[in-house]
């Protein structure tokens, strides 16, 4: 799969920015400068506005992503599971700080609501989600990607 | 008044989702066959504004009201949206609705696309809800082989077409110029109003967004009329209200009552009441933008009313005992509104960030006399000349909080 393959099943419209990117996203696990400015050129737009709307979503991203994502919802509902208890379990688990960008191996991201509030504390490792996860389950969790 | 009254969650759990035939075996598609054979787009927003039913998103904007100012609009080329990107922390009802009755949905948005005289309806889903999104699809598909929709729906001179597309994971996206920029290829930022979106919306056509909790009332506003639904509920914003509640209660679930309701009721004979040797400490009402409630208002009334001293916002209640950590919830708060500030305007973008930062730091025990002031000066600030409403909610929870339990959030000895 190439970016020109992803480009050629869109039509050129405005509308077609955003389904675009999110292709480029899933297939490459990122949108890199050089991946903006094809679409840019693409669309016949400025690599500019290409790039404000991949550097705006949640889930765009514009740098390579680490082998490992851990990503924690502290919502309120989570929050008062005590989601926070989870993510300090997590980072000495790991030795990492939520939010720390720049390790190259694991990163530990605190997102938002994903509307899985009945059942929360909700982690997400990889792509899978694990709810009601407790700071004694974050072990069991992270046992099998490290 | 009735109290098993049910008009959004009637079908849940008693049909299959996933087939259309469920769906018309209950009378489904009627609505809109009424629509087509027996009224006309005038008549149908008649109904709508006798009804008195009000948006659902949070704002309680008057539906008619939005739908007409489209309608008379002579613009060909209209369009019409669907929200469903919800990301309010707590809120789980839109996809609560396509879960278990997506074809209701898809009934009211063809409705409501043709009251308004659209030629194309946009869904806009939140890009987290994959399972939703594949759901719509389907539905969507059947409802296209019925012939409810697509060219000359019914054999009628009507046509509509659907296009869901899915957001990238942003909470400002729900606003609804916000949602607009998204679709047409810009940063989801919001735009000036006016001119409104009903005047110069998506592409700059005249252009109608309804939650989509508000679209599932329109199937039943339009078989039983909307005089009838006009008698449900309280008499400022009349119908049912799915309100989902969570937190320190027994059953925690999405229920449906009509507004007016108090949240008393809500909480111990919907929810069951507070768990067992819990104590009730206060309540926010609309998700993270929501306001406190404590035990003396619980008599309070929810429903949608300018005057109100609690918004209802998108419905949703957390009930929270005395065991929580109120630094918790004051840094859960701010970390989600500061990373869902837009960045548009300084007064949000910096606020939303150092009020984060004091949350952390009153979570470590490190709150100097300076924060306390600055506390002050921000929720000002966030609260007076933010440019879209999301300052301003960043602002209501983490204001209450400290206006009502000083004590707690200093650690100030009793």
């Amino acid at each position: 799969m190439t970016v020109e393959k992803i480009l050629l099943e869109f039509d050129p419209k405005p509308k077609n920015i955003l389904p675009v990117l999110k292709k480029i996203n899933a297939g490459f696990g990122y949108v890199s400068e050089k991946d903006a400015q094809k679409v840019a050129d693409y669309f016949l737009l400025p690599l500019s506005k290409i790039y404000e709307n991949a550097s705006f979503y949640d889930l765009i991203k514009t740098k390579r992503q680490p082998p490992l994502v851990i990503q924690v919802c502290s919502g309120a509902n989570c929050a008062v599971k005590s989601a926070y208890g989870v993510i300090s379990e997590i980072e000495n688990y790991l030795h990492i700080k939520a939010g720390d960008d720049f390790n190259p191996k694991v990163k530990l991201e605190v997102i938002s609501c994903l509307g899985q509030c009945g059942s929360g504390p909700v982690v997400i490792v990889n792509g899978n989600v694990f709810t009601k996860v407790t700071p004694s389950s974050v072990d069991d969790i992270l046992r099998n990607y490290v | 008044m009735e109290k098993e009254i049910k008009i959004i969650t009637k079908n849940w759990g008693q049909i299959n989702p996933n087939q259309i035939a469920d769906y018309i075996a209950v009378g489904g598609y009627i609505s809109l066959e009424k629509f087509i054979k027996e009224m006309t787009p005038a008549l149908a927003l008649e109904e709508i504004k006798l009804s008195g039913l009000c948006g659902r998103g949070g704002a309680g904007f008057p539906t008619g009201m939005k739908l007409e100012s489209v309608q008379k609009e002579k613009s060909k080329e209209k369009y019409f949206i669907c929200n469903l990107d919800e990301s309010e922390p707590g809120t789980y009802k839109d996809r609560s609705i396509v879960d278990c009755d997506p074809h209701m949905l898809l009934e009211g948005i063809i409705i409501e696309a043709l009251i308004v005289g659209a030629c194309k309806a946009f869904i806009y889903v939140n890009g987290n809800y994959q399972k939703q999104i594949a759901i719509l699809e389907r539905v969507v598909g059947q409802a296209q082989e019925k012939n409810f929709l697509g060219e000359k729906i019914l054999g009628s001179k009507y046509n509509l077409e659907i296009e869901i597309f899915v957001g990238a994971g942003a909470y400002i996206c729900g606003e609804e110029t916000a949602l607009i920029n998204s679709i047409e290829g810009n940063r989801g930022e919001p735009k000036l109003r006016p001119p409104f979106p009903t005047q110069v919306g998506l592409f700059g056509k005249p252009t109608a967004v309804n939650n989509a909790e508000t679209i599932a009332n329109i199937p039943w506003i339009i078989a039983r009329g909307g005089k009838k639904y006009a008698t449900i509920g309280s008499k400022k914003s009349p119908g049912t209200k799915l309100f989902i509640i969570n937190g320190s209660v027994k059953n925690p679930a999405v229920f449906e009552a009509p507004l007016g309701t108090k949240l008393s009721t809500l909480i111990d004979e919907y929810a069951g009441g507070v768990q067992k040797g819990k104590e009730f400490w206060f309540a926010q009402v609309g998700g993270s933008s929501g306001r406190l409630v404590l035990k003396k208002d619980l008599n309070m009334k929810l429903e949608y009313d300018r005057e109100a001293k609690v918004s209802l916002g998108s419905g949703a209640i957390l009930v929270i005992d005395k065991t929580v950590d109120i630094h918790e919830l004051l840094l859960s708060w701010m970390s989600f509104f500061r990373r869902e500030s837009c960045g548009k305007c300084v007064p949000c973008r910096e606020g939303t960030f150092r009020l984060w930062e004091i949350a952390k730091r009153l979570q470590d025990g490190e709150i100097s006399e300076r924060d306390v002031i600055a506390i002050k000066d921000i929720l000002w600030t966030l609260n007076n000349t933010t440019f879209c409403p999301l300052g301003k909610f960043a602002a209501t929870a983490f204001g209450d909080a400290i206006n009502n339990f000083q004590k707690e959030i200093y650690r100030l000895s009793k």
